[in-house]
């Protein structure tokens, strides 16, 4: 058995190439975490600056309505814009001149004075700062609502508590792991998958359609080495890629999880049950069959192109069929069940969001191995056979 | 020793290939590249298998090599069949194209040792035959420095160490000279002639008249898969009716 040798030939010279090293460990490094980071703190600094931001606001109807007016006057952060043309409100909200108008109806007092609903119309731009404005203004419409409410009951001589029929008392049995571990337990394998197959890509790639475009696939060919073992020395490589990669990204992101100061303590506890060794030996029993079933397909799918160029082109499509089913999984109301624990790449992204939330069913997730295992083996087996066919390996 | 009896290969043809090849494969389902050719090459004998490109030598080559299964016919390489003992020959074998075929990203001491480690050498018996390939080949000044890095001429030392390093009883050379300089094509003749001096068997293909005269025995003509000529280099001078080798051999295989 030659595997060793062309394993150890294979991965010196896959590490000693720089786009390798880019895909295997720069990237999965710094771009998950970069990504992260970036995109929260964007996230934190736009809702903190949203909050903070002095709302500039147009009244119209303020002599009918000049308690609600004055709540907005005295209200912290908030600038009234005195006259304004009422036909080119919505304009003036869309060019962000204003942020937004309130208008009262005529009727406002009237009907307030019979016990009935006054209309009071909000325009605003929904688009901006995450929906912010909306609710700083609705917030202070709310206590002047209250207010209201409070005195009609009272003119009434009525107890306040009789506006609400129930008590609704939420206990929610699931623990704070189910539920962070279902809300974003998908998203652990979804890195590992997504990692793992930009892992290994390019040395599947290079290691089959390069050996051809080289001219070395002869060299080692007239070797003693059996095609079975040429071929999985190389799958071990490809797959090694693919999971080296994968653990890079995930050391990276928590790397940069661990760069947040405000997490709250439940989030830092599900991490550490993760990363516990037998919640992460079940992981990694997934992936790692799962990373073998599409090391395979890519190797095969090298193997058969002419060059280097051909096979990119005939990879690069299947980041979509491997990167639909991921995200699939990470979608909330989608469950492990008899079906989906049979679909490839899904069942990884919902057994692990299982196995992470503590509420994992051990005959889906048997039945999820297996079909993980029977496919990885499906796919070793065809990627070998497909290297003995003449038809493939001198296709030109 | 190289025997070949009545060898034949057939390629199936796809729907792609025969829209490629144009109208006149349209209706074929196989093409035959090689077809029921015989020969032999017998130790410290170079034969040379001369023919233009696609007339079948790579086929021949490569099914000797066992690359590829014969579809017909069958090949013994040092008593072992192609086919049924395909390791055995490859242990034989030594093989060698043109194309340099090395690993860009190993040094020619990685490159040499993974052939051997494949060929399952002995560490002891490797350190001394790679000492003395790289004494002969003047290899020592380059041989930690990464291929990619290499001169052609530093490139070619380094394929004739890897196809040499364990020692193989059967040389193939297939159309090694093509696109080389005249410097790099001399060491390669020079060394395909020490072959035949340590009592090897050499197989060589060319598409060039003037490299079988420099250095065969034998030689076989082959052309569109089949051969026009198998005979010594002394029969054919002798057969010559046409005043040049080029000529004879054009003669030979349109006047067939």
């Amino acid at each position: 058995m030659k595997i060793w040798i062309i394993f150890k030939k294979e991965l010196k010279d896959i590490l000693r190439d720089r786009r390798t090293i880019m895909m295997m460990i720069v990237f999965p490094l710094l771009l998950a975490p970069a990504l992260i980071t970036v995109v929260s703190k964007v996230q934190m600094m736009q809702m903190k600056k949203a909050q903070e931001k002095k709302l500039k606001l147009h009244f119209i109807g303020k002599e009918y309505a000049p308690n609600l007016y004055q709540d907005f006057v005295s209200s912290e952060r908030i600038i009234m814009i005195p006259y304004l043309q009422k036909d080119s409100i919505q304009h003036y909200i869309q060019d962000e001149f204003i942020d937004a108008v309130i208008e009262v109806s005529s009727h406002y007092n009237l009907a307030l004075g019979q016990n009935k609903k006054a209309s009071i119309k909000v325009y605003f731009k929904g688009s901006d700062s995450m929906g912010i404005t909306k609710k700083r203004v609705e917030q202070i419409i709310k206590e002047r609502e209250r207010f209201i409410i409070n005195e009609r009951m009272a003119r009434l001589h009525l107890d306040i508590d009789i506006v609400d029929a129930f008590e609704i008392d939420r206990v929610d049995i699931s623990s704070s792991q189910e539920k962070i571990g279902k809300a974003a337990g998908g998203f652990l394998p979804y890195i590992f998958i997504i990692f793992g197959f930009m892992g290994a890509m390019y040395p599947g790639l290079d290691l089959g359609a390069g050996e051809k475009e080289r001219g070395t696939l002869e060299t080692i060919l007239s070797s003693p080495a059996s095609r079975f073992d040429i071929v999985m020395g190389k799958f071990l490589v490809v797959l090694s890629a693919a999971i080296a990669t994968s653990f890079i990204a995930i050391g990276g992101l928590y790397l940069a999880v661990q760069q947040f100061p405000d997490i709250p303590v439940e989030i830092l506890q599900v991490i550490q049950d993760v990363l516990s060794l037998k919640v992460f030996l079940m992981i990694m029993g997934l992936v790692i069959p799962a990373s073998a079933f599409f090391s395979a397909i890519i190797l095969s799918l090298s193997i058969y192109a002419k060059s280097f160029k051909e096979a990119q082109s005939i990879v690069a499509p299947l980041n979509i069929i491997i990167i639909f089913p991921a995200i699939i999984g990470t979608l909330p109301g989608i469950e492990l069940n008899h079906t989906t624990a049979l679909i490839p790449v899904l069942n990884v992204s919902l057994a692990a969001k299982d196995l992470v939330a503590g509420i994992i069913d051990p005959i889906l997730m048997a039945e999820v191995y297996g079909s993980l295992f029977f496919l990885a083996g499906l796919s070793i087996w065809f990627c070998v056979k497909w290297f003995n066919r003449e038809e493939t390996i001198f296709r030109n | 020793m190289i025997e070949i009896k009545s060898l034949s290969k057939e390629f199936k043809l796809t729907k792609q290939h025969r829209r490629e090849l144009g109208e006149s494969f349209t209706d074929k389902k196989s093409i035959c590249a090689v077809n029921d050719i015989s020969f032999s090459c017998k130790p410290g004998q170079i034969f040379g298998l001369i023919g233009p490109n696609g007339a079948g030598k790579t086929t021949t080559l490569r099914m000797v090599a066992t690359m590829l299964k014969p579809t017909h016919g069958s090949i013994s390489v040092c008593g072992h069949d192609t086919v049924h003992a395909n390791q055995q020959v490859r242990k034989k074998i030594g093989f060698m194209t043109g194309q340099t075929a090395l690993y860009d990203r190993l040094t020619p001491n990685e490159m040499v040792q993974y052939m051997a480690e494949l060929h399952g050498m002995k560490k002891d018996l490797f350190f001394q035959r790679r000492q003395s390939l790289f004494d002969l080949l003047d290899m020592h000044d380059f041989a930690d420095r990464r291929i990619a890095r290499l001169s052609t001429g530093m490139k070619q030392k380094t394929s004739i160490a890897r196809t040499i390093i364990h020692d193989p009883e059967v040389m193939i050379f297939d159309e090694p000279t093509s696109g080389l300089d005249v410097m790099t094509s001399r060491a390669i003749m020079n060394l395909i002639r020490s072959c035949k001096d340590d009592g090897k068997t050499v197989l060589f293909s060319t598409h060039r008249m003037g490299e079988i005269n420099q250095v065969c025995d034998h030689l076989a003509i082959i052309y569109n898969g089949e051969l026009y000529f198998n005979g010594s280099l002394n029969v054919f001078k002798e057969e010559m009716t046409q005043p040049t080798f080029e000529d004879e051999f054009i003669f030979r295989v349109e006047g067939k």
